[in-house]
């Protein structure tokens, strides 16, 4: 969404000043992007270190594209005080209703759990995806929240979720930037963070970096900065423990 | 959580295990929703398909069962540290079919299968083979809903299994030093298998260290049978429970060891990493008298289907229609981009105002085209359209609805043409199309009885429509055709945004909108040089200087032939404005129909809607009173200085088309005054506003010479 009306208006409808930003194809350096070879790279450090301390990330391969990204799932029983529990864990029963009931008698049921528990808690799937754009030549992260029958939430359902003392701090800057598209390799919704904003706050760290002579691993900056807008941590400890390709 | 419930009479407890649950992740219903495109189409034969359980969990999650996108490659890798389980997919091609499928049958086969590799000693080479699953799916791609039931098939001790020793964690039962020779026991054995995890496997320990080894080395691993400890890779995180995996376990042992083993040690094997740091104390350690099954030659009795949300044994099922359906895609995403718009810029944006509002577009030209696709991008999706002409050859340069192909064998219809394109664009648009006339005045319709009929029948269309919708955009080339909708609109207290173009400059104003009848009479002004009636909307006279062109309300803000000292129906008169759109400069459209959007949501964003206020010019540097900013009367564009002004004025009370006199008789006579204004010259409505009257009064020319001058630099459009 580019900054629609930004006109000579005064007041509430005016907007705060945003950095100049280049047009596509003028790049006022290379820095802030890289190129697929470079990503991989990135990619690999960045899921050696996950292997040492098992946060489980992986590597997708797509076979027939001979493309990848990097993937990680969380799994959040959901906070039993949240108003919107209902909303999230409401099972489309619909129709199914009658289903039930013709074939209940159709099974054998362990007797009411005579060898067996009950446990019930209500848990949402974050999936997270790291994937490589060609177009804008940096990362992108795509990430949806699914219940355990599959069903996507929509972004007003995983923002209910959002814990309201993180709800100001997110509706800062880049939640604006969320869009809902389909994942490149998957060909699923997912929603995702633009890239349009990505230079913003790629470039202090790696003019940062490069006054103090260090060399970054790019996923792990770009990882640590946008991830948490979405709920993702990226322990600190890839800062220290995760290099630069060569 | 774990909800216990001992036998009767029972002297010991049993031990109970927690049952999988089914995790599905969105992306398998989409690769079954290609499988079945592709791939299965109507063969129901049963597919190999793979899922993975952990052991890894935080306390407080369920035992799952996952399966993801990649379920479908029966031979793909399993994700570190995770347990595979394989599983038949049973995807039926009707719903009947999925009720009718025998369940029982399914579930001893998969049972039977188990047995077999027990019987034969395959489940001790590979012990993976034990945990299975079925998969009964049906799926309505229709209607994107998808109905499925898991089976996780478990063989059944008919008196159950007795617990002898109560469940600890590994941390009570073991020391710190046998946890860590374990934990490098295990992670040997997972190399040693070239995998990251191992389902089943012996357990032998001293004070000193622990050895672990697989399965298929019994016999030459275990030196005691008295004292016998087996591992199961678990996936639950109860800490008094046993997940479902141990079940098939433990009828393989009882099977192959039952009469020689009486009492055997069970570790409920968790291996979690939480911030980077590995943990199995957690893991729990029980002891259970093993039934014995060896002279057993048929297959126990099984249990396994899923219970359903409610706890109740039946199938489960999903609509994914929101995340599949293309229809449903396209209007989350226009609905979400405006979302963000409130979310991030305009966080009081009352957007469903805007989203639900009715619009009639009487136009279809370059205007209406313009309007129509601004609409769609603020999400409104009850948008009529209104024109009686067809697509020709110079129109779809101009006009963004149309094409080259529209044109052909004489063209379509604008009205329809348009319509079927908007829901081309955004299935989600609730669009509909009327090729009709509008009546103008000055243009009789008397010639026949039918000319009279069909006139007749264009007006109560066009009432209707007015009716039934919220706002009415005056998007025609012509300035006749914009009287009848002004009058029926004023006189049922719609809003109209008008929107007309010149060469280079534009008009986009909204229409004042008249007072709720009931309480007008309170607002007559007894001042009012109007004789016609004692309750008049505001007349140009009886206004003070002051307030003459700035703080005026909406109820008396003017109309678009307010300005007009003639009626309409001559064309000689107004040249620059309402011409053929060719002759306007071809960005105009755009901006002018932009506009007319922005100016309506900006009207809709006011509390006082239609009744807000003019903001003017002067505005522009105070407190905005929407949040999307001010609320002009008019905008009036000059593109020759790329310069916008902001003129407010007032109704009129001799107008043509929005004062009272010509309201009260649409009002009493209805279609028959309507006719004698089709049918007769201008003169007849300036005749009975005073308008001719005036004409002949020089001191009257003046306050309305006074009333043109006032829009600022607008005079030179007019
Ligand atoms: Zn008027």
């Amino acid at each position: 969404m580019a900054t629609a009306g930004a006109g000579p208006l005064i007041g509430p409808g005016a907007r705060k000043e945003r950095p100049f930003r280049w047009m596509a194809g003028e790049r006022p350096s290379a820095s802030c992007y890289l190129d697929e070879r470079t990503f991989r790279l990135c990619c690999q450090l960045f899921l050696q270190h996950s292997v040492t301390i098992q946060d489980g990330w992986s590597w997708e391969e797509i076979k027939v594209a001979d493309e990848g990204f990097m993937r990680k799932t969380v799994l959040i029983p959901v906070r039993s005080d949240t108003s919107h529990h209902q909303d999230v864990c409401s099972v489309h029963t619909g129709n199914t209703e009658s289903l039930t009931e013709e074939l209940q008698a159709d099974v054998e049921d362990e007797a009411a759990g005579v060898q067996s528990v009950c446990e019930s808690p209500v848990v949402l799937r974050y999936e997270y995806h790291v994937v490589y754009s060609s177009s804008y030549q940096i990362p992108v992260l795509y990430f949806r929240v699914s219940t355990l029958d599959g069903r996507s939430l929509s972004l007003e359902e995983v923002w209910s979720n959002v814990h309201p003392n993180y709800r100001q701090r997110l509706r800062q800057e880049p939640w604006d930037t969320l869009t809902q598209q389909e994942h490149p390799l998957l060909g699923q919704p997912f929603f995702m963070l633009h890239p349009c904003r990505t230079e913003e706050f790629m470039k202090p760290a790696l003019d940062l970096a490069q006054t103090q002579h260090k060399r970054l691993n790019y996923i792990v900056t770009w990882l640590s900065v946008v991830g948490p807008v979405v709920g993702l941590d990226v322990p600190l400890s890839y800062i220290t423990a995760v290099s630069a390709p060569d | 959580m774990a909800e216990l419930k001992k036998e009767e009479g029972a002297a010991d407890p049993k031990l109970q295990f927690a049952p999988f649950c089914s995790a599905l992740e969105a992306g398998f219903w989409h690769q079954l929703t290609q499988k079945k495109l592709n791939d299965y189409r109507l063969d129901e034969s049963p597919r190999n398909i793979k899922a993975y359980y952990c052991n890894g969990d935080p306390d407080g999650l369920p035992t799952r069962l996952t399966l993801e996108f990649s379920a479908f490659d029966a031979d793909g890798p399993t994700p570190a540290h995770c347990c595979p389980a394989s599983g038949t997919l049973y995807n039926t091609n009707t719903l009947e079919a999925f009720k009718s499928t025998d369940k029982k049958a399914l579930l001893d086969k998969a049972a039977n299968e188990i047995w077999d590799t027990i019987q034969s000693g395959a489940a001790v080479d590979d012990s993976s083979v034990l945990n299975r699953f079925i998969l009964l799916t049906f799926a309505d791609l229709k209607k994107y809903n998808f109905y499925y039931w898991f089976c996780f098939p478990a063989l059944c001790f008919v008196e159950g299994v007795q617990l002898v020793q109560e469940p600890l964690s590994l941390e009570k039962r073991f020391t710190a030093k046998q946890i860590s020779s374990l934990q490098m026991a295990y992670d040997n054995l997972c190399s040693l298998t070239g995998s990251t995890a191992v389902p089943h496997f012996l357990l032998k320990y001293t004070d000193e260290s622990v050895h672990v080894a697989p399965l298929k080395d019994f016999n030459s691993f275990v030196k005691d049978l008295k004292k016998i400890t087996v591992g199961v890779y678990d996936p639950c995180t109860l800490h008094q429970h046993p997940g479902w995996p141990l079940r098939n376990l433990l009828i393989l042992l009882a099977k192959k060891w039952g009469s020689q083993i009486d009492v055997v040690e069970i570790l409920c094997f968790r291996d979690r990493t939480l911030q980077g740091s590995r943990s199995i104390q957690h893991s729990i350690v029980f002891q259970v008298k093993l039934p014995d099954l060896s002279t057993c030659t048929v297959c126990p009795k099984s249990v396994g289907w899923e219970k359903n949300p409610k706890g109740a044994m039946g199938p489960r099922s999903v609509n994914l229609s929101e995340c599949m359906d293309p229809k449903r895609l396209a209007e989350s995403s226009v609905d979400l981009n405006l979302k963000l718009m409130r979310w991030r810029l305009v966080p009081s944006l009352d957007l469903d105002k805007v989203v639900s509002t009715r619009c009639l577009l009487l136009g279809a030209g370059t205007l209406g085209c313009n309007v129509a696709r601004t609409l769609m991008g603020w999400g409104v999706r009850h948008i009529t359209i209104v024109d009686n002409a067809k697509i020709s050859y110079s129109n779809p340069v101009r006009q963004p609805l149309y094409e080259f192909e529209d044109c052909l064998n004489g063209g379509k219809f604008k009205a329809l043409a348009s319509v079927d394109r908007l829901k081309k664009i955004f299935p989600g648009v609730n669009a509909e199309g009327y090729n009709m006339s509008i009546p103008m005045p000055g243009h009789p319709v008397n010639f026949s009885e039918t000319t009279m009929a069909q006139a007749r029948q264009d007006v109560e269309q066009l009432e209707k429509l007015i009716s039934e919708h919220d706002v009415v955009f005056l998007l025609m080339d012509t300035r006749e055709s914009r009287w009848l909708p002004t009058v029926i609109a004023a006189s049922k207290r719609k809003l109209i945004v008008n929107a007309a173009l010149g060469f280079d400059t534009f008009v986009v104003m909204r229409h004042g909108l008249k007072k709720p009848r009931e309480c007008r009479s309170e607002d007559s002004s007894p001042m009012s040089s109007s004789n016609s009636s004692s309750c008049s909307t505001p007349a140009v006279t009886t206004t003070t200087g002051a307030s003459l062109f700035s703080n005026i309300p909406g109820h008396s803000l003017g109309c678009y032939f307010c300005n007009d000292v003639v009626a309409p129906g001559d064309s000689t008169r107004d040249r620059t404005l309402d011409q053929q759109c060719t002759v306007s400069r071809p960005g105009l459209a755009m901006i002018a129909g932009a506009l007319a959007v922005e100016l309506m949501v900006s009207i809709l964003q006011h509390p006082e809607g239609g009744y807000a206020m003019a903001s003017s010019s002067d505005d522009r540097m105070n407190e905005p009173p929407t949040s999307l900013g001010l609320v002009p009367h008019q905008i009036r564009g000059f593109l020759s200085r790329f310069d916008n002004v902001l003129p407010a004025s007032l109704a009129f009370d001799k107008c043509t088309a929005c004062s009272l006199i010509v309201l009260d008789h649409y009002e009493r006579e209805g279609f028959q005054f309507l006719a004698n204004v089709f049918n007769s010259s201008h003169s007849f409505l300036e005749d009975l506003t005073g308008l001719t009257l005036l004409h002949q009064e020089t001191q009257a020319a003046e306050i309305v010479f006074v009333s043109f001058s006032s829009f600022c630099d607008a005079h030179d459009i007019l």
